[in-house]
């Protein structure tokens, strides 16, 4: 049973065609299975975001003050700057999946390099801060963590200032982590973008990569505030 | 509190105020327990017998699927007898929380391998608790390393030794339980060293190599007796005072009849000669034992595992140091 | 669904097929290692978490073993035998039991139930594997590369000074985490998205729902797994200071992530088994399931529940009052749902037509002993009696009654019920009936002097214990032996029947499933012709009094 081969619709203009693989009956089946499979992931990714919120909460409560100094010392800006980058950017990556579904090839791609090189802003954001924060003596995950007395006054009277920063490098980086995949993820999809592989019939690595990115955004709408601004 | 007997014999005896209860609780869950699985029992037997396929197209003899009267029976009354046993659990866990204000204060400090017990007004450690009889004890508890956890079986009394807290743990004895002693007033073993008398203590928390030899002794006294200080057994001799700190700090990984434990035998260590898993010789003159004590890490005897922890002046002075010296020179 | 033809009047199909069944359809080492077939994939889990259990088996055996004298009989230390109690913790939980029913057994019964011919992601399902295999090497690399000597559980403080091959064990169960969180995610897409023609949510045979629940466990808990075991590994490094309390960190919230996790992962591991004795009684009773609809909401309460209930693991470190009370509440709630499905297994075989097979003596033996993990379960939700009971062996006893002789022996149930189904061959069942038999009485002698021990006190993780209690190891240790030869004989007639077993029937239990409508073995694709549901559920022929 079940051998016969679906192709799925493709529009005129050097696109290409899309084989549904064999056990499915119905293009549709394809493509909602995928949807729901990328779901479920985003879900672990949730979870396993919010493992870590639940530390930083649980130790925001135990250490009040040192989370506040050390909250203090982030620069707010630079982090308001890089939620624009990320908003902006799931506002692109969203024209680029729609441009997918209208099998617009070249606003396609259009699109998702504006969403790569918003990415790249917020990494290049993110290396400026954890470059100002080491070369201020601001060490994550050694034993050589010594603030400079002026950048950082009072901050070594405060208990564990240490688990404050460490956990301030494990959320963003592990999100940074996040980034990082999504912006390979982007690239490989402009690649196949451009050679006319997604379009109105078949455009499900767009759709869910679209989603990657949006959850990727929601959970630095949570950390700016809880790292930046609630302290 | 509710006298209570052990009619199956498989309960610690019933030495604190807790017990009672707690055990009454315990054989009502087991009459419940068993009343429910005979029934599952004989059902499942019966069936599997009287119902057994005799042919092989036998048909079922019932094709029922659904009983709701019967479905709410037995989804009722578990649901009662569970929340009865919860209700009775909390209750009971609630005098197991709070002390009584009026209780005496001990301090217990838990360490890879040990117990130092600091009994009301001690300056120093011991190795066996001494509690006095029908009074409220309670027993404020920290770790120097890992996880401990204080458990006393016959008071039906367990708390979690967590480093960095401090830890509340309280019961009321009621049962009086003394070392036995021999001949010569020392107290005695079984052939397996363990001492005869007492009621058990252990530590329940996994805490390493060292886990099951965190065994020790409760003595339940009379008050009179209590009030003569039975735990206040540092001897006046420095041999003798070096043998007590031994066997409060050191016994759980080092031996004195040359077995070899988690670290070497003491048996002979003076002046003994060896290498160190840096490759270099060295001798155990009295610096190097010192050093040993203090900074265990720097140097440590190939063969073994470096998981000695540091003894600070506070746990063990200088003294007290010298002392085990003193001592250890009689080990030949 | 089909009439049900008893299986002693069904022809072999020897010759009759249309296809060929997918063991024959391609051959090589290439066709198993790179297959997309869930069937292939899921023998290949079977022989793996199979192995898997052997080590672990005997590791339990040397335990016994070195506590038949109070001073301990074999480990020439106290550290050996740590090692080797984490060993058979980590072989048991992460690599064996955790995929052991959705891994293997699912993967192969769940899309014929549900008349598919492939789990929806079949590139997911080898991926699956591959990092089930990749982390029982990085475990197994652990061992070799230094000795773990922390307990299964990896409990903060200790872990972090105790040696570094912590880390790459943590990074191994992380492996293993994502290889689970991959199965579960990719039944779920498959019950979703694949059903049959016909079959409703209210069709779907008790083991796809059982299924289904464990699966929505293993992608929401085990990323928490995934973040604790990371963060311990950064932890172990570079002292971040999350879990160290000499860095301003807390051990007992390592606890709470580890069991928020860890409780639910009892759930992963149960509510498969519950499944598999679902089916097993109904087919080998020739009756329909009593209390389907409950059963079902059941699956899905216990998995809903068994997220807040992690806290019973701590009752003993310093919890407040009310939180203590809340999770003892929650706990108990747990026992309804529980209780709900043994009376609905009893009143399943109670007037039918039942067959003492040998998956069903594995069945009946599982209510046997599910009813005593069950039942000891409440002593320890009780606080005030979990207060003495807390981490003794009477804890080991009932979570061995849970997992061991629960959802081990409904693994076995199921692998001798599908036995045919998977390879077209019959075990001898004499055999298969003893060893049944062997397992009940030997997990019995096994863990009843170790529920006896635990209420006297007895400490667990002990590599040497009082005097008093040595009688009751050694009746332990006897038990232990009765379960190595009874698991032996499984393992020499299972391998004896692949060779010269005789051909199985079409349908050898008469089962009324989808799964049972594919040729045997499955074709490829499972079917012949794509299978349509119109009947009733679990109808042997009588129709079903509702």
């Amino acid at each position: 049973m079940g051998h016969s081969t679906i192709v799925t619709p493709t529009p005129q203009g050097g696109f290409q065609t899309h084989t549904v693989a064999h056990h499915f009956k119905t293009a549709e089946q394809e493509f909602q299975s995928a949807k729901l499979a990328f779901w479920l992931f985003l879900a672990t990714e949730v979870m396993l975001f919010g493992g870590l919120f639940a530390a930083y909460i649980y130790f925001h409560d135990v250490y009040p003050e040192t989370f506040q100094k050390g909250g203090a010392l982030l620069d707010w800006k630079l982090g308001a700057l890089n939620t624009g980058l990320l908003l902006t950017s799931s506002w692109t990556m969203a024209m680029g999946v729609r441009a997918s579904q209208l099998s617009q090839r070249k606003p396609l791609v259009w699109w998702l390099v504006l969403t790569v090189i918003c990415a790249a802003g917020f990494m290049v954001v993110k290396y400026i801060e954890y470059s100002t924060k080491y070369h201020h003596g601001i060490f994550a995950f050694t034993g050589l963590f010594s603030p400079d007395d002026h950048y950082a006054p009072d901050l070594m009277g405060l208990a564990y200032p240490q688990l404050y920063f460490n956990l301030y490098f494990t959320m963003t980086g592990i999100h940074g982590l996040h980034v990082l995949i999504g912006m390979i993820a982007i690239a490989w999809l402009i690649w196949r973008g451009a050679q006319g592989r997604f379009h109105s019939g078949w455009y499900t690595p767009v759709e869910l990569v679209g989603l990657y990115w949006h959850v990727v955004d929601l959970i630095w709408i949570f950390l700016f505030p809880l790292l930046y601004l609630v302290p | 509190m509710i006298a209570f007997q052990d009619p199956l014999g498989q309960l610690p005896p019933q030495a604190s105020t807790f017990a009672g209860d707690v055990d009454t609780l315990f054989y009502f869950l087991v009459w419940v327990s068993l009343a429910s699985f005979g029934l599952i029992l004989a059902l499942l037997v019966y069936s599997a017998i009287a119902h057994r396929r005799k042919t092989p197209d036998q048909p079922a003899l019932s094709n029922v699927t659904h009983n709701t009267t019967l479905e709410v029976v037995w989804t009722l009354i578990p649901t009662v007898v569970v929340m009865f046993a919860f209700a009775w659990g909390l209750k009971g866990n609630l005098d197991q929380q709070v002390a009584p204000a009026d209780a005496l204060q001990y301090r217990v400090e838990a360490f890879k391998w040990g117990w130092n017990f600091y009994h009301p007004g001690a300056t120093t450690a011991s190795e066996h608790l001494y509690v006095p009889v029908n009074k409220p004890v309670k027993f404020t508890m920290t770790s120097r390393d890992v996880l401990h956890s204080f458990f006393v079986p016959a008071m039906r009394a367990k708390r979690d030794v967590v480093p960095g807290v401090k830890q509340i743990v309280w019961f009321q004895p009621t049962v009086e339980n003394r070392a036995e002693l021999d001949a010569q007033g020392q107290p005695r073993t079984d052939e397996f060293g363990n001492l005869i008398g007492g009621f058990d203590l252990f530590c329940s928390e996994y805490c390493g190599d060292g886990h099951s030899v965190m065994h020790r002794k409760v003595y339940v006294v009379s008050q009179e007796e209590f009030d003569e200080k039975p735990w206040d057994l540092l001897p006046e001799d420095p041999v003798g005072r070096g043998e007590f700190y031994y066997k409060l700090n050191c016994v759980a990984c080092h031996s004195v009849n040359g077995s070899r434990l988690v670290g070497p035998s003491f048996l002979g260590l003076v002046g003994r000669e060896g290498r160190h898993t840096d490759g270099n010789a060295y001798t155990a003159d009295e610096a190097y034992i010192r050093e040993s004590i203090r900074k265990p890490m720097a140097k440590v005897v190939e063969g073994y595992a470096p998981v000695m922890p540091e003894f600070t002046e506070a746990q063990l002075s200088e003294e007290a140091v010298g002392d085990i010296l003193e001592w250890l020179k009689t080990l030949k | 669904m089909t009439t049900h033809v008893p299986a002693a009047e069904t022809a072999p199909e020897t010759g009759s097929r249309k296809e060929p069944s997918y063991l024959d359809v391609t051959k090589g080492f290439w066709s198993w290692a790179g297959t997309l077939d869930h069937k292939r994939i899921g023998l290949m889990y079977l022989i793996g978490v199979t192995a898997a259990f052997l080590c672990g088996g005997i590791l339990a055996l040397l335990i016994r073993l070195h506590l038949w004298t109070p001073t301990g009989a074999i480990f020439e230390s106290n550290a050996v035998y740590n090692q080797v109690f984490t060993l058979h913790g980590v072989f048991m939980v992460f690599i064996f039991i955790i995929p052991a029913i959705p891994a293997s057994i699912a993967n192969f019964v769940l899309p014929l139930m549900l008349g598919a011919p492939d789990v929806a992601l079949p590139r997911l399902n080898l991926a699956s594997f591959y990092l089930w295999l990749t982390g029982t090497i990085m475990a197994i690399y652990s061992i070799m590369s230094g000795a773990v000597d922390t307990g299964w559980t990896f409990y903060t403080p200790y872990s972090l000074q105790t040696q570094q091959a912590v880390v790459s064990m943590g990074l191994a169960i992380f492996t293993l985490g994502f290889s689970s969180i991959f199965t579960g995610l990719n039944f779920i897409v498959t019950i979703h998205k694949m059903r049959a023609r016909g079959q409703t949510w209210f069709k779907l045979p008790l083991f796809c729902w059982a299924i289904y629940a464990t699966s929505v466990l293993q992608v929401l808990a085990t990323p928490v797994l995934g973040i604790t075991v990371l963060l311990l590994a950064f932890e172990h490094l570079y002292h971040i200071g999350i879990f160290d309390p000499a860095h301003g960190g807390d051990p007992v919230l390592f606890q709470h992530f580890f069991w928020f996790y860890s409780h639910p992962a009892v759930y992963i591991m149960i509510l498969p088994a519950m499944g598999v004795i679902s089916e097993v009684v109904t087919v080998h009773s020739r009756k329909p399931l009593f209390g389907y609809k409950l059963l079902a909401f059941s699956s899905i309460s216990i998995a809903v529940i068994s997220f807040l209930v992690w806290g019973h693991h701590m009752f003993t470190s310093g919890e407040s009052e009310f939180v203590m009370l809340a999770f003892s509440f929650l706990t108990m709630l747990v026992a309804i749902p529980t209780a709900i499905k043994e009376f609905s297994w009893v009143a399943t075989i109670w007037g039918g037509s039942v067959a003492l097979t040998a998956p069903m003596l594995y069945a009946i033996a599982f209510l046997i002993i599910f009813a005593i993990g069950g039942l000891t379960g409440v002593f320890l939700g009780t606080l005030s009696v979990d207060i003495h009971l807390h981490d003794t062996y009477f804890v080991v006893a009932h979570f061995h009654a849970v997992m061991m002789g629960s959802t081990a022996l409904a693994f076995f149930a199921g692998v001798h019920h599908w036995w045919p189904k998977m390879f077209g061959r019959m075990y001898n069942e004499t055999l298969a009936k003893i060893s049944a038999v062997l397992i009940l009485v030997g997990f019995n002698v096994t863990f009843l002097p170790q529920f006896a021990m635990g209420s006297q006190g007895m400490p667990r993780r002990y590599a040497t214990y009082i005097p008093e209690w040595q009688i009751y190891h050694q009746w332990s240790t006897v038990g232990a032996v009765i379960l190595g030869i009874g698991f032996a004989l499984m393992l020499g007639y299972l391998i004896h029947s692949l060779f010269a077993g005789r051909k199985a029937a079409a349908n050898e239990w008469g089962g009324v499933t989808l799964d049972w409508e594919s040729p045997t073995p499955p074709n490829l694709y499972n079917f012949d012709d794509e299978p349509v549901v119109t009947g009733e559920l679990y109808d042997y022929g009588q129709g079903a009094k509702h």
